[in-house]
């Protein structure tokens, strides 16, 4: 007689509880088969614990005559890092004009750019660097490749969602006005979407500099390479500075280019 | 009076098998002022939409101005498109434009190559957009964003945009159904005044019976995709408005003035 009243959606309880046994299930069942034991890691903490004191700390600066190369690479890895996500923008730019059905002039296409997109992207930066090197060996413009390709791929995606979002309905009225694909595009699509389209470069420029490190470190050049000479040298301390150096550099950015997205999004 | 438009068994299926049209036939000439009615999904926007051929039919044939719309292809589509000016609910207009940017759209169909890409409009279609603006009281807005008018003004922008293409039929979908009451009259005499003025032909899709029945020199009544009424509005008996919308009138919203 004293029954609660229910108050949420039928049935939604019932959905979140199911979902979490699952998640928990899933959990444990994962966890044991990664072999993963929080034991090891207190037994060996000894050993992790004085590396960590002893190698890495205190950090050191490298030789006095190497900083100034260490610096530059910084530039690299920026370098690498703006141009490549610049390059990959406008190329994404032209290639997601067909990637919306409701857009392009060739509609049926569509599918098949956004598809290509896809593939491109669900591979990392860092296996393409791999192939890549494999094939035509390293060097920062095998990194800017690689670094190209991902980024491009994930700006096609972003500015086809941006354009179907932003723009489809005054592309339908410059449709009905007698306007031209390339009025449609020039007149409609880049003013509506050139903040979105912006904001998404920035992104991609945030998470590029990340991997222009990692691609750099197997081979792309930049400061990730500098790094990996002093990690494969054993000069821990040394490697303890360029990790804060690059540390440092990723802050700046993300601030940088967090502020400026927020004066977009305005 | 000349003929402008013919619609002759016009049938559309969608791909997810909706049959959005029936052999839907009737035409229209000079200077009429037609309203479709209809319940949501009976196809009014469809129609509008396969006169300008944003949506192509499946079977029938439109004519517009003695050319079949559904042969054409590039250049002369967008020929026949621009005699055609379209209003739309949600205005359509490119917010990050200015309104004058916006209404000088309406010249992009008569401009071809790089000057029309790049929106480098003569001195005489400024002149033409800014005294259109004028016309309906937007002049002071003529540098201002898009995005920074109300409902109200924004239509009127739509308005000019359509005006300025020197249309010879005007198609408006549902073009107050996002305004208030006061935007919606404002809106709805603009239409009747300055189609009227220039001898231009309009279809309006309405939700709204009584602006239908006040404004329109003609009614055409869709339910299912079929015309089940077409006639001036003085002919839209009690038993008609029952067979458009499947239910009698006690049970429609239907303003005051209907009933005058």
């Amino acid at each position: 007689m004293n029954k609660r009243i229910p108050v949420g959606v039928s049935g939604q309880k019932k959905m979140y509880t199911a979902f979490i046994i699952v998640a928990v299930i899933l959990f444990v069942l994962t966890t044991l088969y990664t072999n993963f034991n929080p034991m090891t890691l207190i037994e060996n903490g000894d050993a992790f614990v004085s590396f960590i004191t002893e190698d890495f700390l205190p950090p050191a600066l490298p030789k006095s005559s190497r900083i100034p190369g260490v610096l530059s690479s910084v530039l690299v890895t920026l370098a690498l890092a703006f141009s490549s996500t610049t390059f990959a923008a406008i190329f994404a730019f032209f290639t997601s004009l067909f990637g919306s059905e409701k857009v392009s002039p060739f509609p049926k296409l569509a599918k098949i750019v956004r598809g290509f997109a896809t593939f491109l992207r669900n591979i990392p930066a860092l296996v393409w660097a791999f192939i890549l090197f494999s094939s035509l060996g390293i060097g920062t413009g095998v990194g800017f490749a690689a670094l190209f390709i991902t980024s491009y791929a994930f700006m096609v995606r972003a500015f086809v969602e941006t354009i179907e979002d932003v723009s489809q309905d005054c592309v339908e009225s410059l449709e009905a006005v007698g306007a031209s694909f390339p009025q449609r595009v020039i007149q409609a699509i880049l003013p509506s979407c050139l903040n979105g389209f912006l904001s998404w470069f920035l992104y991609c420029i945030e998470v590029n500099i990340r991997a222009s490190t990692i691609v750099g470190m197997v081979g792309g050049g930049g400061v990730g390479l500098t790094l990996f000479t002093y990690i494969k040298g054993f000069q821990y301390d040394v490697a303890l500075s360029i990790i804060l150096l690059i540390a440092a550099m990723v802050i700046i950015v993300d601030r940088i280019t967090g502020r400026l997205r927020k004066e977009i999004a305005k | 009076m000349e003929q402008i438009l013919k619609f002759e068994n016009v049938s559309k299926s969608y791909p997810n098998g909706v049959h959005a049209l029936k052999n839907v036939s009737f035409n229209v000439k000079e200077g009429e002022f037609i309203s479709v009615i209809g319940p949501s999904g009976s196809g009014k926007s469809t129609i509008l939409r396969s006169i300008n051929r944003l949506i192509p039919i499946s079977g029938g044939s439109v004519c517009l101005d003695g050319v079949s719309v559904s042969d054409q292809k590039g250049r002369k589509l967008r020929e026949l498109r621009r005699k055609v000016g379209m209003i739309f609910q949600n205005y359509n207009l490119v917010y990050s434009l200015s309104v004058l940017q916006n209404v000088l759209h309406g010249c992009l169909g008569y401009m071809n190559g790089i000057r029309g890409v790049c929106g480098m409009y003569s001195e005489d279609d400024k002149k033409k957009a800014l005294a259109l603006l004028e016309e309906l009281g937007m002049e002071q807005f003529a540098y201002n964003r898009a995005s920074d008018l109300s409902g109200g003004q924004k239509q009127r922008v739509g308005i000019a945009r359509a005006i300025m293409q020197e249309p010879k039929l005007l198609l408006c979908d549902e073009p107050i159904a996002s305004l208030d009451p006061s935007s919606a009259k404002t809106i709805m005499d603009l239409l009747r005044d300055m189609t009227s003025k220039r001898n231009i032909a309009c279809i309006v899709n309405l939700h709204q019976l009584d602006v239908a029945v006040k404004y329109s020199t003609r009614i055409i009544g869709l339910s299912k995709g079929e015309i089940v009424f077409d006639g001036v509005p003085s002919e839209l008996t009690d038993e008609m408005i029952e067979r458009i919308y499947g239910t009698s009138r006690e049970n429609l919203m239907i303003g005051a003035s209907a009933n005058e």
